[in-house]
């Protein structure tokens, strides 16, 4: 079918970016200065010690011995070892340490969007041109041009510093600790790191309160960005679908009504949406980022700070390139998906 | 695998369910709450009284223990193995779990007492350490003469089957252990032996480091032999401690340790010790104010002010072993080998601004490499008096007058020195008003500032130094000997060539015969009233010829909640933080 | 709906540039669309205001901390309370005015977006036009490099090069330039490839016009509408990097009155206390800003031509 060669197409063209993406990130390390020994040591080492360490981790070894070694390496995900903020660590298991909180946080913004922008979307675009519309529209852009770390400390100051709704920062109520894993039919199984799942599996409720009460604000700084972007895709979408031949054809043939034409237009303009949705999740993990950072919670994003600023390249390496490929794979799928639901693509 | 660690609970509650823990925070009625929530809304989390599991144990002593104990701090590391890392933020934790041969006393500015060892002894090129009998790992088993060396070997030898290995040790491997100890030997079974390569003075207070934790043997031969399997102690580090090693939460990035009802030693007075992390110090702060944690630290000088300013929490302090200054670079810059020039400089700025206003009064003028806990201080000296009419004529009789250099300096605040960027600004408009011109060269990261100062490219750089063990070898030889032998050098030397430098932590590259001899002196005398002459005498020819610009000896700065017994709590510059003594209200 | 006015070849080259701008289609479907004359009221508002703080006050004098002279967190003149008149938008953990900073702080983010996106879309476009006049080969590696550069989500990008380069204003400039100058390729690349399509190009090139010639007679200019919806829009976004790189701690030094910054410090400095003016202020004028920026943007892609309606971001 044309389709799988599409999809086979979009698979082989992601190899070379793949690689340049890697090549990329190896060059993050090489290019930046710094003796890595010495950050791993730190300041209290004798040189002596130093210049061991550096033969021992192959930093005398050419260039491109080391390029290779990296390659190998990164195709199995091994990234090394942190030099300074999780030393001993490896980078994969800090990633898998950090990856559920920021994810958490990522799933519920962008639930958030999808629940509010898609409506949104269409009321603006059934009522195109009212007030409504307007006022509609000026929102959406408003939340996009407002910036997150402004967005999340007015939400703090409004429902937390004031009216002392909500928690300012973290993920948990301080003294709550959770178990490793989760008995089900007698099997120990592992936890997902989601605060808001795991408490559910081990059936802590009060935990569950507070996971939530914690994550409310963060979830919707995010979401306030996606629902934005989204609405706008969505209204824009709708009104495109709308005004389309077809559409005009379909109103001929009869189907007369406004309801029919928007039932049928909604189905078909949701699809530019789901690129939409692919695009954004880029910006949602530069907004996990920051929202992290604005609420204290501990994930990728701040942790990514914290390597840039201790000059942690393996983490710093690791955390852009799994970044990248997540990026990547979710824009390839939407691709694919509206490969599949676009009719005039399929031809 | 990554996620988290062996839980080993041995005292509370039984398997599946969460621990939810009563606090007893004053005036907190519903459980914990958090920073910024008020404690009387339902919307609180666990602890509204369905779920408390407070602990009521008496430990051995007949002390009570019950309650939790908060400490909040800015960072998170994963990693509590005291061999793998030269981190204060992992020393904090690894003192409550682990215990050291040689301990040093609570609030005593350096003071050594009785730690696992009951005597000890430094003769010759031999210390002798004789244990106490009867301590028990967290495990239940003794700790014997076997399990110290089984400790050192695992940080320094090669050889030993369980190396921690060299990607894994820490920068302290070489100069706690490595370059002093050549062999160790088990004489019986609570003896042990150090055969050290030279007289060193300092060994006994480098048992006192926390990097020198004693470890348990089983332990060490339990998880594998290769150095990714000794890593992993780092995950569940097991010790003698008053507390022992429950969980790593890395996702919401906190430590619970439980009480050791076995202790050997004083305390714990707590159930259990919470450590959590809060990365800005104004909601660290707040935090703290609310009740919601009972101490913290590293606080700058706005937070330090919200929390005097609070009914609820107060702030202690106490003068730290450390130093700030400014370092001129003997190697590169021919004009700072002249001791004329570098007083000059130093009367030229009015470092007493500074610290009175740049560091807000949290530290005291500097006036000599060694802060005044330290032995050997030199108390007849004093800091170089504010003169920029002196300053001047001293540069012009030195020829110097049009001199002009590079200041390189770091961003972000560092506990010696809070404001780097204005204490460079403020060095740099006090030259410029003598007609001295200086460029600031800023460093975005301490990595990258290390490698650039640590390389010697810098005309003068500031820098600071926190003690290791008190002891006056870890400023006067770190931080200022030149690593090289002094018959190598000549009478009238005042500088030496970086790549002939063998010390590395030396920013200065500054040498005097006279100093180099006192200090490795110092370093082989086994007499204190002999180390202390030795010392005040070698301070005094640093102070004389300037090879830095001093500035700051700085305080240590702690807050407490009013729930903590503020007589069980005292701030420690080297050591600590002591957990297992403090009672809550 | 509308078409752009190219469409007699020849008449073309005799009409002058101003001529068709002035019977643009693209202009006058611009001006009377209310909220992009907004955006762009906004703008030229903002505009002035930088350009006054910028002559009325001094730099140096604005980021010095003013501890020991003036109190520190006063909230602003018109809340009473304890507030001082002369400063209107309250002080902040320094003492210092927040009015001027704001006000100075749209003059730093004007300056240093408007280098960044002139930077990215005079390297996009020359990228752009290459990669769609010149052989499959120089097409295919322009545009491979530029995907690579943009299976990166843009903030990360940044961060990652600012581990290179380090921080500081003018970092943060290179980053963000080399962030967006893929986007300014593709929509470059979109838009020459469909003029290129015209048949008018093949006559021209049969009639022996050379290939620079070509391209910036023909190519170029049919290309300037998209390529200024695409600056205008990413000027919004520019200010928005760059405010959250500042607000990272990668970009302005301390003391700079950026709004990024500014934002920054008001959180640390005042969120938990209540001191909401050290925060909402900047955010305002940026938000506001960037909101300018979007809606004229918005409005100048709905005037554009359908065909290079969807080439644009």
């Amino acid at each position: 079918m044309a389709s799988k060669r599409f999809i086979l197409k979009r698979l082989l063209l992601l190899v070379p970016v793949l690689f340049g993406v890697a090549t990329f990130v190896f060059v993050i390390l090489h290019l930046a200065s710094g003796d890595p020994a010495r950050v791993i040591l730190g300041q209290r080492a004798p040189q002596s010690q130093v210049v061991q360490l550096r033969q021992e981790l192959g930093l005398n070894d050419p260039l491109y011995v080391q390029y290779g070694r990296f390659l190998v390496d990164a195709v199995q995900f091994d990234f090394g070892q942190s030099y300074q903020i999780a030393q001993g660590d490896t980078v994969r298991s800090v990633l898998a340490d950090k990856i559920p909180v920021t994810l958490e946080l990522a799933l519920y913004g962008q639930v958030i969007g999808i629940l509010l922008g898609i409506p949104l979307g269409v009321i603006s675009a059934v009522k195109q041109d009212t007030l409504t519309d307007h006022v509609g529209r000026v929102g959406a852009l408003s939340g996009i041009s407002i910036p997150i770390y402004w967005s999340g400390p007015m939400l703090i100051l409004l429902f937390s510093t004031t009216l002392s709704i909500f928690p300012a920062s973290g993920r948990l109520g301080s003294t709550i600790f959770l178990d490793n894993s989760w008995q089900l039919f007698g099997m120990q199984l592992p936890l997902t790191g989601m605060v808001t799942i795991d408490t559910l599996l081990l059936g802590q409720f009060d935990a569950w309160v507070s996971a939530v009460t914690h994550l409310f604000l963060p979830a919707v700084t995010i979401g306030i960005y996606s629902m934005a972007l989204i609405s706008r895709m969505m209204r824009s979408s709708m009104l495109e679908v709308v005004r389309q031949d077809y559409m005009r054809t379909a109103r001929a043939k009869g189907q007369g009504s406004k309801i029919t034409v928007m039932k049928h237009g909604f189905r078909n303009a949701l699809i530019p949406v789901i690129t939409v949705i692919g695009i954004q999740f880029g910006g949602l993990l530069g907004g996990a980022v920051l929202t992290e950072t604005v609420f204290g919670i501990g994930g990728i994003g701040t942790m990514l700070v914290s390597a840039i600023n201790a000059n942690d390249y393996p983490l710093v390496q690791g955390t852009v390139l799994t970044f990248a490929l997540l990026f990547t794979l979710v824009n390839l799928v939407v691709d694919i998906t509206y490969s599949y639901l676009d009719p005039r693509i399929q031809q | 695998m990554s996620r988290d660690t062996v839980d080993r609970r041995t005292f509370l509650k039984s398997a599946g369910a969460a621990t939810v823990v009563a606090t007893s925070l004053a005036g907190c009625s519903s459980g914990d709450g958090d920073s910024g929530e008020d404690t009387t809304e339902a919307s609180g989390d666990g602890g509204d009284g369905t779920e408390t599991d407070e602990t009521t144990e008496q430990d051995d002593d007949g002390n009570d223990l019950s309650g939790t104990l908060v400490y909040s701090r800015g960072d998170h590391p994963t990693n509590y193995d005291p061999q793998q890392t030269t981190s204060g933020e992992v020393a904090k934790v690894t003192n409550q779990v682990f215990d050291t041969l040689i301990d040093f006393v609570p609030g005593s500015g350096g003071q050594l007492t009785d730690g696992l060892a009951t005597e000890w002894t430094l003769e010759e090129t031999t210390a002798t350490v004789t244990l106490k009998e009867g301590i028990t790992f967290h495990n239940g088993e003794e700790v014997t003469g076997e399990d110290v060396r089984a400790t050192v070997r695992r940080f320094i030898d090669e050889d030993y089957e369980y190396f921690l290995g060299n990607e894994n040790r820490s920068g302290y491997s070489s100069v706690t252990f490595g370059d002093w100890v050549e062999s160790i030997d088990v004489l019986s079974e609570y003896e042990v032996q150090f055969n050290l390569s030279q007289q060193y003075a300092p060994f006994v207070r480098n048992l006192a480091m926390f990097a020198a934790a004693v470890m348990s043997k089983a332990q060490i031969e339990s998880v594998g032999a290769t150095p990714d399997d000794q890593a992993t102690i780092g995950t569940e580090p097991q010790g003698t401690g008053p507390f022992t090693f429950e969980e790593l939460d890395n996702s919401n990035e906190r430590i619970l340790l439980s009480g050791y009802s076995d202790f050997w030693g004083e305390g714990p007075n707590v159930a259990q010790v919470i450590f959590k992390t809060i990365g800005a110090n104004q909601t660290r702060a707040q935090d703290l104010i609310n009740g919601d944690t009972h101490i913290t630290d590293n606080l700058d000088a706005q937070s330090i002010q919200q929390v005097d300013g609070s009914g609820s929490a107060s702030v202690v302090q106490k003068n730290g072993i450390n130093v700030g200054y400014m370092a001129f670079n003997h190697a590169r810059m021919e004009e700072f080998r002249d001791p004329r020039v570098k007083r000059a400089i130093t009367m030229a700025v009015n470092r007493s601004a500074i610290v009175d206003d740049i560091y807000q009064g949290f530290a005291t003028e500097a006036d000599q490499p060694l802060p005044p806990d330290v032995l050997g201080h030199n108390d007849d000296l004093e800091p170089y008096p504010h003169d920029p009419d002196q300053a001047q004529s001293l540069l012009e009789e030195a020829g110097a007058s049009d001199l002009s250099f590079e200041l390189a300096t770091f961003s972000n605040p560092r506990g010696y020195n809070p404001s780097p960027l204005q204490t460079a600004n403020q060095i740099k408009s006090d030259l410029e008003s003598i007609g001295v011109s200086v460029e600031i060269n800023q460093f975005s990261t301490f990595s990258s500032y290390i490698d650039y100062t640590y390389g010697g490219r810098h005309d003068a750089c500031l820098l600071g130094w926190y003690t290791d063990n008190a002891d006056p070898d870890n400023f006067l030889y770190v931080l200022l000997h030149p690593g090289v032998d002094a018959s190598e050098l000549s009478a009238d030397q005042q500088h030496i060539a970086w790549e002939d430098k063998g010390n590395a932590s030396n920013v200065a590259a500054w040498v005097n015969k006279d100093y180099v001899e006192l200090v490795d002196d110092g370093q082989t005398t086994y007499d204190e009233g002999s180390r202390r002459d030795i010392y005040l005498e070698a301070s005094q020819i640093a102070h004389d010829d300037a090879p830095w610009m001093f500035i700051d000896y700085a305080e240590l700065i702690r807050g407490i909640h009013q729930s903590v017994n503020a007589d069980t709590y005292t701030v420690s510059s080297v050591g600590g933080p002591y957990l297992e003594l403090v009672e809550l209200n | 709906m509308s078409t752009d006015t190219a469409t007699d070849a020849t008449s073309l080259e005799d009409r002058t540039a101003l001529d068709r701008l002035r019977s643009s289609q693209f202009l006058s479907d611009l001006l009377s669309n209310r909220l992009a004359l907004i955006g762009l009221t906004i703008i030229v508002g903002m505009i002035l205001i930088a350009i006054y703080a910028r002559l009325a006050y001094d730099l140096g004098a604005l980021r010095s901390s003013q501890l020991g002279t003036v109190a520190d967190r006063l909230p602003p003149g018109w809340t009473g309370a304890g507030a001082v008149d002369q400063h209107i938008f309250g002080t902040d953990a320094s003492g210092r005015d927040i009015y001027k900073r704001t006000l100075y702080g749209a003059w730093i983010a004007m300056k240093y977006g408007t280098v960044t996106v002139a930077a990215s879309t005079f390297i996009g476009v020359a990228l752009g036009i290459i990669a769609a006049y010149y052989s499959d080969l120089t097409d295919n590696v322009i545009m491979r490099t530029m995907d690579v550069l943009l299976s990166f989500p843009s903030l990360l990008l940044a961060l990652a090069l600012v581990a290179i380069f380090g921080s500081g204003l003018w970092k943060v400039v290179i980053a963000l330039t080399l962030v967006y100058t893929p986007r300014f390729a593709r929509v470059v690349r979109g838009a020459a490839l469909k003029v290129l399509e015209d048949e008018y190009i093949e006559a021209t090139e049969a009639l022996g016009a050379n290939d620079l010639r070509v391209l910036a007679k023909h190519v170029f200019p049919n290309t300037l509408a998209p390529v200024t919806v695409q600056s205008t829009l990413n000027y919004g976004l520019a200010i928005i990097d760059f405010a959250a790189l500042s607000f990272l701690g990668f970009g302005a030094g301390p003391g700079m009155p950026s709004w990024g910054l500014m934002l920054d410090n008001g959180v640390s400095n005042g969120l938990l206390t209540g001191k909401w003016w050290m925060s909402v202020f900047p955010g305002l004028f940026l938000a506001i800003l960037v909101l300018g920026f979007n809606l004229l943007g918005d409005g100048m892609r709905d005037a554009l031509d359908p065909r290079m309606r969807e080439t644009v971001d």
